[in-house]
């Protein structure tokens, strides 16, 4: 039969696809097909699951026997009364920064690189600050009295104190953790009516029905939907860069040597990305081998996230060189001690296992070759990740222990339950991330349709597809 | 109401159905597609989505019960420190701000949800599975004398096949 197709005009980029070529991905058939398939569980996830779940149980006996025993078995003593949790609350809320850059900031600049990315890494966002949020909680000894950390009048209607950093950081958190979780869901609607239309098993079919909300690919979805996630997307944008902030004015407002600086918010969100996108590293890459995904996640797309590694890590360097300015030019003395305490005194292998893994080992990236070695993006995520924590941990432990009054000095030890519960941390995470990718898609399906050229009948009227 | 189901392979054949089911005004139409492109934004000539106003009325609402609440809050039971004032308004521009983006954010994906129609218990009666994976999919709800033209104008622009819906 003869037809009328007509060659359609030149295709405008859509946002997900500005800059990005997968040529190995070549039709919808082959996303849902290859993308689905990652939902089949395998020995080696089950094997993994069971590795969490174990680091998971050790953190909650560590648990258990500190609320049977009390606080002070967490290696606290004055005046070093942050520590480990303080320190892993920070940590794990820095990683799941990248996870909203990833999927918000880079999809309103357009940064294609993102596609097949975003997704693992905004659940990532979600179950780093799930893990973060639990730490406030254990710190306060007492978990079944966590409800006053929410902003509510007591019996004598006295509220909280909104100048409060402490209260700023509830509202932060549980924003951040609330919008983030709703950025997720729905973006993952059509992607699970895709599932839903796939699934043969019946119980499932029917749970991915109730999820994906009856949901159709029709005009008038998608017409609202790209509206609302890219209004979504412009609130997650400020929101990552305010928690951060937030977070860091726990420490900035105090007048504690080392942690009153105005530069406080820009140096914390740089390390958090710096951070998130090193644990982009340590999921993404295994991900894609065993899934034999490479040509989702193309070297293109790792080599592109290296130099936002590099970039970052630069400028995580650039603010500590400024600390140390800052330190000296005041011409404060406990502010100049601490600072010389931190790196060649009392806290020297802290400090340089801080500065090795976050500025020195980073450079390597400069290298095209490196960039492009999902080996070494491997190591370095590890390494980053290491960095990071003790980053954290010269901030919190070296200033408490090192205050104004000589006789105060003191030193930390975390105690077992201090790194079970760092242990526990990593399995809680874990375990999370690995039952949402068996039953969730790991790569956003609807995006990756995006980025390949669509059947037509007729070759382009203006030039092929960008 | 009854109409015609048609699926189609091919982008630029929806396209031009599309196109030639608005000259002929033979029903509501309804465009099936696995992802978003602009062609079909182009081609169907919606007017922009109204869920910016639920973003907007959110925000607005909810960064000033922000300021209301942590203003009110200092006033009603002063906590007087050294001269210092009692309602400020710099820290309570955090409290503003996190209240914004979290209602905001909100009412935007409530509005989607009004706007779209979700959720829905049902699927449509124009709808097929293949819609949500590889095919491209019309339904022109129409009566039944306009199902004949319908039908022609779909097969004359290539679709893999055409149906009776209801």
């Amino acid at each position: 039969m003869a037809t009328m197709a007509e060659p359609v005009g030149p295709m405008r980029p859509n946002i997900a696809s500005a800059d990005i070529q997968v040529p190995a991905i070549k039709d919808f058939e082959q996303v849902d097909r290859e993308i689905g398939g990652t939902l089949s569980p395998t020995k080696a996830w089950f094997m993994g699951l069971g590795v969490a779940m174990t680091c998971l149980g050790i953190g909650i006996a560590a648990w258990t026997f500190q609320i049977y025993a009390g606080l002070g078995n967490a290696g606290y003593a004055p005046p070093v009364m942050w520590g480990v949790y303080i320190i892993t609350f920070v940590f794990w809320v820095g990683i799941g920064h990248a996870g909203t850059l990833i999927s918000a900031i880079l999809y309103l600049f357009r940064a294609g690189f993102r596609t097949t990315i975003y997704r693992a890494a905004e659940a990532m966002t979600v179950f780093a600050v799930m893990t973060a949020g639990l730490f406030p909680i254990i710190h306060i000894g007492r978990p079944w009295k966590f409800f006053w950390l929410i902003p509510y009048p007591n019996w004598r209607l006295l509220w909280s104190n909104f100048k409060s950093p402490l209260v700023w950081d509830v509202f932060a958190i549980s924003t951040y953790l609330t919008i983030s979780t709703t950025f997720l869901y729905i973006g993952l609607i059509p992607d699970i009516a895709v599932i839903r239309d796939r699934e043969k098993n019946p119980t499932r079919r029917f749970i991915y029905s109730i999820l994906s909300l009856g949901w159709k690919n029709t005009d008038r979805e998608w017409r609202h939907f790209t509206r609302a996630y890219l209004f979504l997307a412009a609130f997650s944008t400020p929101l990552v860069l305010s928690v951060h902030s937030v977070v860091s004015f726990d420490f900035a407002m105090a007048l504690t040597p080392g942690w009153h600086a105005t530069i406080f918010p820009p140096y914390f969100v740089a390390g958090a990305i710096f951070s998130g996108f090193a644990m982009v590293w340590t999921i993404i890459i295994p991900l894609r081998k065993w899934w034999r995904l490479e040509h989702y996640v193309t070297l293109n797309h790792l080599d592109a996230t290296a130099k936002t590694v590099l970039f970052t890590s630069m400028v995580v360097g650039c603010a500590y060189l400024v600390e140390f300015w800052v330190a000296w030019y005041s011409g404060v003395k406990p502010e100049q001690e601490y600072f010389w305490n931190r790196v060649f005194g009392q806290w020297w292998w802290a400090a340089w296992i801080m500065l090795i893994c976050n500025t020195i080992l980073p450079l390597s990236l400069f290298s095209q070759k490196l960039r492009r070695n999902t080996a070494w993006l491997f190591i370095l995520s590890i390494f980053i990740n290491l960095g990071m924590w003790f980053e954290r941990f010269v901030i919190v432990v070296p200033s408490l222990s090192h205050e104004f009054e000589p006789w105060q000095w003191t030193s930390y030890t975390p105690s077992w339950i201090d790194v079970s519960l760092l242990i526990g941390s990593f399995g809680w995470f874990f375990m999370w991330f690995l039952l949402f990718i068996k039953q969730l898609p790991i790569m956003a399906i609807i995006e990756v349709k995006e980025i390949i050229p669509p059947r037509r009948a007729a070759a382009p009227a203006h030039g092929g597809h960008h | 109401m009854p109409g015609i189901v048609a699926n189609f392979r091919e982008l630029d054949r929806l396209v031009s159905a599309v196109r030639e089911l608005q000259r002929q005004r033979l029903g509501d139409v309804t465009v099936y597609s696995p992802t978003v492109h602009h062609e079909l934004e182009d081609v169907i000539g919606a007017p922009t989505s109204p869920v910016r106003r639920f973003t907007l009325v959110g925000g607005l609402l909810s960064a000033s019960f922000g300021y209301w609440i942590s203003i009110w809050t200092s006033d009603y039971w002063p906590l007087v420190t050294g001269g210092k004032a009692i309602a400020s308004w710099i820290p309570y521009t955090i409290i503003s701000f996190e209240m914004m983006v979290l209602v905001g954010a909100l009412s935007t994906v409530f509005g989607m949800f009004i706007n779209s129609r979700l959720p829905k218990l049902v699927l449509d009666v124009g709808f097929d599975p293949r819609f949500t994976n590889g095919d491209y999919g019309i339904y022109v709800q129409c009566p039944p004398e306009k199902e004949r033209a319908a039908q022609e104008l779909f097969g004359q622009h290539g679709a893999s096949e055409v149906r009776h819906a209801r």
